[in-house]
């Protein structure tokens, strides 16, 4: 077997001629790993050409910390406490995934109750994650204010977080079989507040970072995605929604009590920077619209169907589940031999990890600074990318 | 919908089904200059409304505030294990959170009682440094032995002073104390432990090599 090793500089062209009178040459930068617009450790090698993209290489692995291999000593169990720092801002929904998966494979039946409160708590964590988001975005275009009130706001999410589950960040919340802690008494009362609290928000930060003409301009018509390509590139959440294709897992291939509340999806119709931001503002009005339809008449059971200490085996096999985080779809693939309770073989497939490598595909011939545009309104989370 | 965000609700079909979606519809220039100063100036007075009532402002001062600092019952900082009013601890040691633990961060030393004649405990280790704080030591032990504290400002210059030992002294569990009338018989049932007594189990590495004093009898140990 024989290994072709490609250096970047086979990739530079001969001294060709940019979008200006110049004659110009390219050259390779790197973006990171240290970078501000990384929000992590992420390493990007562009090919410019002046200050005009020609070329991106990402280089994943920076953060690659082998979660599928530690997954291979672990029970089932064990594997949720990991999962929380895979995308750390959608941390309950990768909890939901590996015990969905197990729920599947083991045969457990949860109730009614273990699913509402799972589904209000992703997506009260969808709607941090967006909060999060949209101050992060402001901050790479500029907007340090946008920044701090949205930080402002997602610990008055992470509070309610914090008073249910213990921890704001790395949860652990979702268990196989149930969840860690029942909701308190005073938690419907809290989430209502919250909610009246947030509703007006969304509106501010429409006009405090949306109404803005230059954020505008800085995201209008930037990195179009064209639908098709989307989908080519394995690209999923609002990512893919924005350029048009209506693909929700929610709606699909409804999970938790999605088929019983009422919320649309929202697409985009160009697949440009900004149909990105638009689309996931809207998705935060439709994430509080989900969780008041559910805090009112929350079904009453157990919080916790299994034995904590039972021994979870799963029959052999292979099995695969999948749910909607904020970021898009986060697959869970174990395969079981049988023996023993930990999995032979564990693989997620991360939505960060695919909609990543739109970059290499929209980036190309815009500049740097719209590169900053690009790259934000992807909303990639690293760890989730190196695992 | 917002004024310069038109977002249309309709009904689609995708992949066979019928799905509710919000259309984003494409932004149109926003080049006239009396919209570019409005959206301008309509964040700018925002921010300025923050400035001039700071009684909306939320910031906490932390290193001040630390005497009013109160944390919900379940926030999760510290690992300690119960003991009653009397000192008593439930601690049968049996091991369970040993077993939950997904990275090794606890080590249940137990030694036989030479007057119990069974497994009792001796140290309870817990490596704060590569604790993950999951709280599945909490959630797998049957006799509610262990709890989450709120102590949290834990740093130190030295890793290993992260590892402590939480009960305060080996013996049997509380409910085998109490079964036992004899007060002098009781004390000699326990041994006090300190908060840092023991080894430094450096994750499976070393096995703990325990000091034979006059007092205690000759014991197993297992680790
Ligand atoms: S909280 Fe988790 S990591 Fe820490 S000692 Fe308990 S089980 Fe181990
Ligand atoms: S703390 Fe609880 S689970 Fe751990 S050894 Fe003691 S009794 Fe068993």
């Amino acid at each position: 077997m024989s290994v072709t090793v490609r250096t970047l500089s086979e990739l530079l062209m001969p001294p060709s001629v940019a979008d200006s009178p110049l004659s110009t040459q390219e050259y390779f930068v790197n973006m990171g790993p240290q970078h501000p617009i990384a929000h992590g450790s992420l390493r990007i090698v562009l090919l410019l050409d002046g200050e005009t993209i020609r070329k991106v290489i990402p280089v994943p692995g920076y953060v690659h910390r082998g979660i599928e291999k530690m997954c291979e000593h672990m029970n089932y169990r064990k594997i949720i406490p990991l999962t929380d720092r895979m995308d750390y801002l959608s941390a309950l929904m990768n909890n939901w995934v590996v015990a969905r998966t197990v729920e599947m494979a083991a045969g457990i039946e949860t109730n009614a109750r273990i699913e509402t409160i799972r589904t209000i708590m992703s997506e009260l964590q969808r709607l941090q994650s967006h909060v999060l988001w949209w101050g992060v975005l402001g901050m790479d275009l500029g907007a340090f204010t946008a920044f701090l009130y949205s930080f402002r706001d997602r610990e008055i999410i992470g509070e309610i977080f914090e008073e249910t589950i213990g921890a704001r960040l790395t949860m652990n919340y979702i268990q196989p079989g149930g969840l860690m802690y029942d909701i308190l008494p005073d938690f419907v009362s809290k989430v209502k507040k919250l909610l009246g609290y947030l509703r007006p928000l969304i509106n501010e930060y429409d006009a405090l970072l949306s109404g803005n003409a230059i954020l505008q301009e800085r995201l209008r018509n930037i990195g179009i995605l064209d639908g098709k390509d989307a989908i080519s590139l394995g690209c999923t959440g609002p990512v893919l929604r924005a350029s048009g294709v209506p693909y929700d897992l929610r709606k699909v291939e409804p999970y938790g009590v999605y088929d019983k509340v009422d919320f649309d999806v929202v697409i985009g119709t160009k697949g440009d920077c900004w149909d990105r931001y638009y689309v996931r503002m809207e998705e935060m009005r439709q994430s509080i619209r989900i969780v008041e339809q559910l805090i009112d008449n929350l079904p009453a059971g157990p919080y916790m169907v299994t034995k904590y200490n039972a021994r979870l085996k799963l029959p052999k096999g292979r099995y695969y589940g999948q749910v909607e985080t904020a970021r898009g779809v986060l697959g869970a693939f174990i395969y079981s031999d049988g023996d023993g309770d930990a999995p032979y073989r564990m693989h997620f497939r991360s939505p960060n990890f695919n909609n990543l490598w739109a970059v290499t595909h929209i980036a190309p011939g815009w500049r740097i600074a719209d590169y900053i545009s690009i790259q934000s309104s992807l909303d990639l989370v690293i760890p989730d990318i190196d695992r | 919908m917002t004024e310069f965000q038109q977002i249309e609700r309709k009904q689609i079909t995708f992949g066979g089904k019928p799905v509710p979606v919000a259309v984003v519809h494409p932004l149109d220039r926003a080049s006239k200059a009396p919209s570019v100063l409005k959206g301008l100036v309509r964040g700018m007075r925002l921010t300025l409304g923050y400035f001039l009532r700071p009684w909306k402002v939320v910031t906490r001062q932390y290193p001040e505030n630390r005497q009013t600092l109160r944390f919900p019952q379940r926030y999760r900082a510290m690992l300690t294990m119960i003991h009653d009013s009397q000192g008593f601890h439930r601690c049968t040691a049996c091991k369970l959170c040993e077993k939950a633990c997904p990275n090794g961060s606890i080590r249940v030393i137990t030694q036989k009682g030479l007057l119990e004649g069974v497994n009792k405990l001796d140290q309870y280790i817990w490596r704060m440094d590569s604790c993950l704080l999951c709280n599945a030591c909490v959630q797998a032990c049957p006799f509610g032995a262990l709890k989450m504290t709120h102590s949290f400002e834990n740093a130190v210059y030295d890793r290993r002073l992260l590892v402590y030992n939480l009960n305060r002294y080996a013996g049997p569990p509380a409910k085998v104390l109490a079964a036992e009338p004899d007060t002098a018989k009781r004390r000699q049932m326990m041994e006090p432990r300190g908060r840092f007594d023991g080894p430094l189990p450096l994750n499976e590495g070393l096995k703990p090599v325990l000091a034979k004093t006059q007092e205690s009898p000759v014991r197993e140990t297992s680790a």
